[in-house]
This record gives structure tokens, sequence and C-alpha cells, in this order.
């Protein structure tokens, strides 16, 4: 029995799952998180280096990786794909002028192998902004609807500000991620 | 004493008898367990399910196998929905194995392994045959020449058509970003200036741009929540209390006067910031930038920053992180502002009067 079987095994019994934040600079990443664990919003400094969240979520715990997103540090964001089991991307829906940058980021991320398996949400942060791109929309962009068929993903429509739809978004991710791994149980 | 011998030879006897008893039954109980393992195993667990399980298995790929082939052979290219609809099969397929994987002999769960593989081999190398696949990218231009070899002149009508398709939104989007969403933009050595009504949650809820400006004054009053800024040059940007973040992407010879949540400062040179701001500020890929407390007034500033939870000064102004001087000696691509250099309290308002 190699080593990873072992780990496997163990990440089974204790029900862990491994989440991934990305997503440009400036998109909420860390407030998302910050906000589903019930922690104070209001002082967050952007992301440098990476957080690590680890909350008990349903019957699951869930090791949230949050990976800060400034252009200078976006090339570490592949130290972090290892035993992925769901990622999440981060758009601000108001930010509409860095969208292609937005597009061509998660292209290059879904490329990667290692995240082949990896179930795919898609929060479409700020939509408590005014005039910002609904989830609709921001998939339109984004171009989803080309995705690879296998891959399994759903976008949310969010706003961290107010905590509207991370539940909807999680319980969704959450959902996914079980129904792959521990379908045995 | 005899009397007691009878009965417990009798009771030897009879202990004999019953464990002779006992033991035939343990006999019968072992042969029962036996061969109920030998006939309920095989039914319910291995033999049964696998059968049942290899039979399923074949089938749909069969029907797979069979498909793949009647697209080979079609006149017409398939749409790409039948593409998919066979790779969603296939994917079924695996499904069905990993939920048996836990009953099937590994070599069976090898063998539908690699079954499924080569299904999936055969699938992208006939769609590859008949219509080749788009490469996923931003260019229509790219998307069109990597159909193009396809020899096929069926297969570029139906690139053609996509790319129509996508062309509107684009431009949709194109629309959207130039005049849809508020803010100034290609100014030339003008005065701007734009109160956030006050009272009026709709105006504070909204984002503001500043696009594209040389030699400007602009002057934001009131609250709003976020505040894009890209490529200003020799501008003077006053602003009072952004709700949420403020992304600066590109700036040259730039005063700014800022009370934000968040700052990000991107490719920004030789410019002056005097800001408020909740959490540490960034800059990357800047030079040249200083710093300073804010130092703005207006009538109602006081009330715009109390609602923007800005109205204490928390020192953070000072606390910059360079991304790209991740060490701990002090980045040479920003310096603190020295007392004397700063600008005294700026008000908007006596400007407005003049």
């Amino acid at each position: 029995m190699g080593l990873l079987s072992i780990i496997r095994k163990i990440k089974r019994k204790e029900k862990e799952m491994r989440i991934l934040m990305v997503g440009l600079d400036n998109s909420g990443k860390t407030t998302i998180v910050m906000k589903i664990n019930g922690e104070d919003t209001s002082v967050i400094s952007p992301t440098l280096g990476f957080n690590i969240k680890t909350m008990a979520y349903q019957k699951y715990t869930l090791n949230i990786w949050d990976v800060g997103g400034q252009r200078t540090i976006r090339s570490y964001w592949r130290n972090y794909f290892e035993q992925t089991d769901g990622l999440v991307w981060v758009v601000d829906s108001s930010d509409l002028r860095r969208l292609d940058d937005c597009k061509y980021e998660l292209d290059n991320l879904l490329k990667e192998e290692r995240l082949s398996g990896a179930s795919l949400l898609i929060f479409a942060n700020k939509q408590d902004i005014q005039g910002s791109l609904s989830p609709d929309e921001i998939a339109k962009v984004l171009y989803l609807d080309a995705m690879d068929k296998s891959r399994h993903w759903k976008i949310v429509g969010c706003s961290a500000f107010t905590g509207e739809g991370l539940l909807e978004g999680f319980d969704w991710m959450v959902q996914d991620i079980a129904s792959r791994i521990y379908m045995l149980d | 004493m005899e009397d007691n011998e009878q009965p417990s030879h009798d009771s030897a006897a009879t202990a004999a008898a019953a464990l002779e008893q006992k033991h035939a039954a343990m006999l019968e109980r072992l042969a029962n367990r036996h061969q109920s393992r030998a006939t309920a195993k095989p039914d319910s667990n291995s033999s049964g399910s696998t059968q049942s399980f290899l039979s399923q298995f074949s089938q749909s790929k069969l029907s797979i196998d069979d498909q793949i082939s009647r697209i080979r052979t079609q006149p017409n290219p398939p749409q790409k929905a039948e593409l998919e609809a066979i790779s969603l099969g296939i994917s079924a397929l695996e499904k069905l194995v990993a939920e048996h994987s836990y009953l099937l002999p590994p070599y069976e769960v090898r063998n539908s392994l690699t079954a499924i593989t080569h299904l999936r081999q055969t699938l992208d190398d006939a769609s590859a045959a008949v219509a080749p696949k788009k490469k996923f990218s931003f260019k229509n231009k790219s998307s069109k020449k990597s159909a193009a070899p396809a020899s096929d002149q069926k297969s570029e009508v139906v690139s053609e058509v996509e790319s129509n398709k996508t062309n509107p939104r684009l431009g949709k989007l194109g629309l959207m970003d130039s005049s849809a969403a508020p803010g100034f933009r290609n100014k030339d050595k003008e005065e701007l200036e734009m109160e956030f009504n006050r009272g009026e949650v709709d105006a504070r809820n909204g984002e503001f741009t500043l696009s594209n400006l040389r030699d400007c004054e602009v002057r934001l009053k009131g609250c709003l929540r976020a505040l894009f800024v890209d490529n200003v040059v020799k501008c003077k940007v006053y602003v009072g209390a952004v709700m949420g973040s403020v992304l600066i992407e590109g700036a040259e010879g730039c005063v700014f006067v800022l009370a934000s949540h968040q700052i990000r400062i991107h490719n920004a040179k030789k410019c002056s910031f005097y800001l408020r701001v909740r959490s540490r500020p960034i800059i990357e890929d800047s030079n040249g930038v200083r710093f300073a407390p804010y130092c703005l007034s207006y009538r109602g500033i006081e009330e715009d920053l109390a609602e923007a939870n800005l109205d204490e000064e928390t020192g953070n102004w000072a606390n910059v992180d360079d991304f790209r001087w991740l060490r701990a000696l002090q980045s040479p691509n920003w310096s603190l502002l020295p007392e004397h250099d700063r600008v005294g309290m700026l008000n908007t308002d006596k400007k407005n009067e003049k």
C-alpha cells in the first residue's frame, strides 16, 4: 500500500476536503472565506502569500487554501494544486476592464492536469455593487459553456459583503465533491 | 454414594449426549454457514453482481462503440451535442466502474478501465477525424485557423457560425466596458467633479472609474463602493470615502488623496498618495511612490467617512506592502513623504466657490 493510498484512506475517514480559492486580486477571496467562517470582514489586507482555514461544514472538514491573487504571486498558484478536491474561482463582477485578464488566468488554470478532477465553483462576487455583471453575463464572457464536459462546474452570484449566495455555492461544491469522493460510503 | 453415583453417571451420559448433540448441531450450523457462504456470497456479492455488472458494462460499451462508428460513417459532420452525449456516456460508464470497484475482482476493474480509456481514445480519434476539435481560445481568429486545415467545408461553416455567435457578445462586453459603467474617461486638462448623493442608497452602492485622464483634477465627494483608476497622468485625484476597494493600474506623476478599506496600486511611477486605509495598502510594479496621511476636507466629509467606517486614523497609510520586494528590508520602490514636502489640508469646497 503506497503512502498515497494511506493518506487517501485517512482523508476519507475524516471526511476532509481540500478547497483552493483563486482569482484575480481584488476579487474578494479572503473576504469570502472570512465571511463564511463568521469573522470580521472590515479589515482585510491584500493577501501576501496565502491563508489556510479549516472549518467544519455539514459533516465534512474543509481545508480552504486562500491564495493571494496579485499578478506577481500568481505564478505560485501551481504550488497549491496537488490533491485539490474543489476549485473556487472568484470573479469581481464589477471590474469589467479586467475580465479579459480573468478569462486568461482561468483558462490557464483549467489546462492544469492536477486540477482536472476538481469540482469548479465560480463565484460572481460583488453582486451588491450596482453595475456589476450578472452570473449569466459572467458565464458568457468566460465562455464557461465551452468548457470540457467532464468538468463539474457551477457559477453562483454572491456578495461577500452581505454574505448572499456564499452558502449556496459552498453547498453545491461540498455535495459535488462528496458524491465523487465518498461515493463508496 | 451409589445414589449419588447413579445420577452422576446418568448426568455424565446425558452430558455426553448433549455434547454430541451440540457438536452435531454445531457441525450442522457450520455446514449451513459454509453452504450459505458458498451459495449466498457469490449470489449477492462477487459472481452475481460481477456478472450483472459485466453484462451492463458490455452493453453500454457496445452501444457507445456503435455510436462512435456511426459518427465515423456519417456523411455530414456530427453535432457537438452528439459528441457530448457520447462523452457523457463514457463518463457514466466510468462512474459505473467506480461504484462497483469495491466488489469487483481487480482483474475486472483493470479490464474495464482500460476499455474505457480505449473508448475515450476512439471517440477522440473519431471526433478529430470528422470535426477537428477547436482549441479553447479567446481569439476568434485562432479558432478559425485551427478549423481551417480540416479541409472539410462544412466544419468551416460551423466554426464560422460559431464565431459569428460569439462576436456580438464581445461587442456587448466592449459596450458595457466603455459607456455603461459610470466614470470619467478620456479627458485632457479638465476639472471633473462628481458628488455621490447623500442619502440615496443606490448612488452609494455603485462603482466609479477614472480612465485615460491627463492633466486633470478630479474631485469625488460622498461615499462610493469601489473605485477603478487606470492610466492617469499628471492628475490630482481627491476622493471622499470608498467603502470597498480602490484599484489603481497605471499612474504617473499624480497626487491621490483617498480614503478606502483596501488600496492596490499597480504600475505607478512618481506619485504621491495621501491615504486613510483600514488595511495595508499594497504596491506592485511601482517605483518612486510616496505615502502620507489623508488630508482632505469638504462639507460633510465627516459623515461620509463615518458612514464608510473610515473616521478613525489607523496609521496603515505607512504600512505599505510591496509585492515586488518580498524581503524584510525597506523596499526601494516606495517611501514616506517627508513632512515638509506634504501638502497641507486640502479643502475641495473652496475650489468650488472660486
